[in-house]
């Protein structure tokens, strides 16, 4: 007589048979609790900073007080996890620095200028709460706001800066004005006298970048830089930015979340005698006792039970497979 | 007039390509540019089919070959025009107009915003006048739309007027209401549709990763490696554990920087090489309208 009745499933064919909606439901979990563990405990993880961080971070210390210093900020908040925690430690060391900054999207994303306005409002917000000086627009940053041919702006900012820039931003209290009037772009006149080009970025403008922006060699303190161009991006675009760090093309690269982190980390601890892979007698001090554990760290967490639990149902499933080969004779 | 602007020893702040905002100079520019646009458009639309393919064969042509000139031809060592010979005047020339040139480009690229814009309204309108399937769909787009550039021109209008302090401390109306739209609704949405891909990597990885071949073996281990190094706790106690041990070389981080230096960086180096290649000969190809398709289908 048939039997309508299923089959029984062996352990091993149930470990490999998790359904979507169950792992879909662990993640939610798993990823939410332990955000709300870090925001609410306040938990501060271990990290050893890489390289790549290790050298921006120098550059961006090493910077002469007042220079200006170029963002290219081409993230929006799809990529927040990763791009926002990078993009408020620079802010938060510019800014403490009195470095002054301009800001710009050159890849064709239209949002991206007024995230990163946005995110500079937070921090001037955070500063003005915490007695900080506000950053001023106009006087301490201003916004180039979009070009939306980024490879066309790259190639006019070598040929001529003056005139490849061709943007109002708004004094205090004044109407949009030429932004050479102001304090950040006044004394620039070609693409050297920057300070730092750092790009911000989730795609493959970096690779624009290298392409057609060179720099003259200079030295900042105790920190020789080959170039003025550094990259913070997201940790999809890490390996290919890696090589340009490797061949010296990049000063520094800071990679993901976990670059954010390592940031923050050098943010409240600075590089130690020895330390540096890069420089080994470099010493820079960091901002001990400010907030510098942030977005990066508040994420970290969470970052560490999504990758365990990727490596958990990845073991699951070979366990799973390996198992039922056993009972079915190597058939499954 | 002087074409070669930049070519003095003082850059005019004013030049050809120019004028003062508001001037009547600029003005005139402005209206004659437009006219002589909407002049080769219409040529453009009235032009013989066969006559078509050239022109566009020739203005891809010269629109590449400006960005190729002013890439491989030798820069004068300063842009003074007195004493030069023709090749560095050309330098020179060059130098000069790649602004020009790229400001047309990026004019060029954002008239896409602009195209985009049409096609939604088009397909939209259609949809909402013929009371098509999920009209109302197409509704709140437009809605949408129009709050967002309203409140988002209003801010800005207000923001003219108010200093960082002023806005951190006290943000106005106009402000609320485009951080409600902007921060608060659409920057949300745009997260949440990218956080989908962490769900589709887990159930992937879940389903897919498995050690069937010495191939996926190295794959695998090599994978598992790279993602507990960047757990910083996880290499804090590995690095701990193996000490000093084999002259430090157990230690997660340097395991990981050895895959990322010898493995990772020169694969993905001869990745990019032959892709590099690749598009060098697609940029001639399409340079040289040789590529079939489009208009030279």
């Amino acid at each position: 007589m048939a039997t309508n009745d299923p089959t029984p499933r062996s352990f091993g064919q149930r470990l490999q048979s998790l359904s979507r909606q169950t792992v879909y439901l662990i993640l939610i979990i798993v990823v939410s609790a332990s955000v709300l563990i870090s925001k609410f405990m306040g938990l501060t993880l271990p990290n050893k900073p890489g390289a790549g961080s290790q050298d921006f971070f120098a550059a961006i210390m090493a910077i002469p007080e007042g220079s200006t210093v170029f963002i290219q900020s081409d993230v929006t908040n799809s990529t927040r996890g990763e791009s926002a925690g990078q993009f408020e430690a620079l802010l938060r060391i510019l800014m403490r620095r009195n470095i002054k900054f301009a800001v710009f999207c050159a890849s064709g994303e239209p949002q991206a200028p007024q995230v990163a306005i946005d995110v500079i409002a937070r921090i001037n917000a955070q500063r003005i709460a915490n007695g900080e000086r506000a950053y001023e627009r106009w006087n301490d940053w201003v916004s180039l706001g979009l070009f939306p041919d980024g490879r066309a702006t790259a190639k006019a900012m070598m040929a001529n800066l003056r005139t490849a820039i061709d943007k109002k931003d708004t004094p205090p209290g004044k109407p949009p004005t030429d932004v050479w009037q102001s304090p950040v772009m006044e004394k620039l006149k070609v693409i050297d006298d920057i300070g730092l080009y750092i790009l911000v970025t989730a795609s493959k403008t970096s690779d624009i970048l290298v392409e057609r922006l060179k720099f003259a060699p200079v030295t900042y303190g105790d920190v020789p830089l080959r170039t003025k161009l550094g990259c913070m991006v997201t940790g999809v675009m890490g390996p290919e930015t890696n090589n340009y760090y490797r061949s010296s093309q990049i000063f520094g690269v800071v990679i993901g979340l976990n670059g954010a982190v390592e940031i923050e980390h050098l943010m409240e601890n600075g590089i130690k005698p020895g330390q540096s892979e890069t420089y080994r007698s470099l010493s820079i001090e960091g901002f001990k006792g400010m907030q510098n554990y942030a977005r990066g760290m508040a994420y970290y967490l969470a970052l560490h039970t999504a990758m365990g639990l990727l490596i958990v149902l990845v073991i699951m499933g070979n366990v799973g497979m390996w198992l039922t080969r056993r009972q079915t004779g190597g058939g499954a | 007039m002087n074409w070669l602007f930049l070519a003095q020893a003082e850059t005019p702040e004013y030049n050809f390509w120019n004028g003062a905002p508001g001037s009547p100079a600029l003005l005139t520019k402005v209206v004659i540019a437009l006219l002589v646009g909407i002049g080769i458009m219409i040529a453009l639309m009235f032009a013989p089919t066969r006559l078509r393919r050239p022109l566009v064969a020739l203005a891809t042509f010269v629109a590449g070959g400006f960005w190729m000139a002013s890439t491989f031809w030798p820069t004068a060592p300063d842009a003074v025009t007195e004493g030069r010979n023709a090749s560095e005047k050309v330098a020179i020339f060059l130098k000069d107009v790649t602004s020009v040139v790229a400001d047309f480009s990026n004019v060029l690229t954002a008239f896409l915003l602009g195209l985009g814009i049409y096609s939604i309204v088009s397909v939209h309108g259609k949809r909402i006048l013929k009371r098509q399937q999920d009209w109302s769909f197409s509704v709140v787009l437009f809605a949408s739309i129009v709050l967002m550039a309203i409140f988002g021109y209003a801010d800005w209008m207000d923001e003219q007027n108010r200093t960082a302090a002023v806005t951190a401390l006290s943000p106005g109306f106009w402000n609320r209401g485009r951080d409600l739209l902007f921060d608060g609704m659409l920057q949300n949405m745009d997260a949440a549709m990218f956080s989908l891909i962490a769900f589709f990597i887990l159930s992937a990885a879940y389903r897919a990763f498995r050690i069937r071949s010495v191939e996926s073996t190295i794959l695998l281990s090599t994978a598992l490696i790279v993602m507990l190094s960047l757990m910083g706790v996880v290499v804090s106690a590995w690095d701990g554990l193996a000490g000093d041990f084999a002259g430090g070389n157990l230690k997660l981080s340097e395991i990981s920087k050895f895959i990322n230096s010898n493995l990772q960086t020169p694969g993905i180096q001869a990745v990019k090489f032959g892709l590099g290649i690749a598009t060098l000969a697609m940029a001639m190809r399409i340079w040289l309208s040789l590529e079939r398709g489009g208009l030279n289908s």
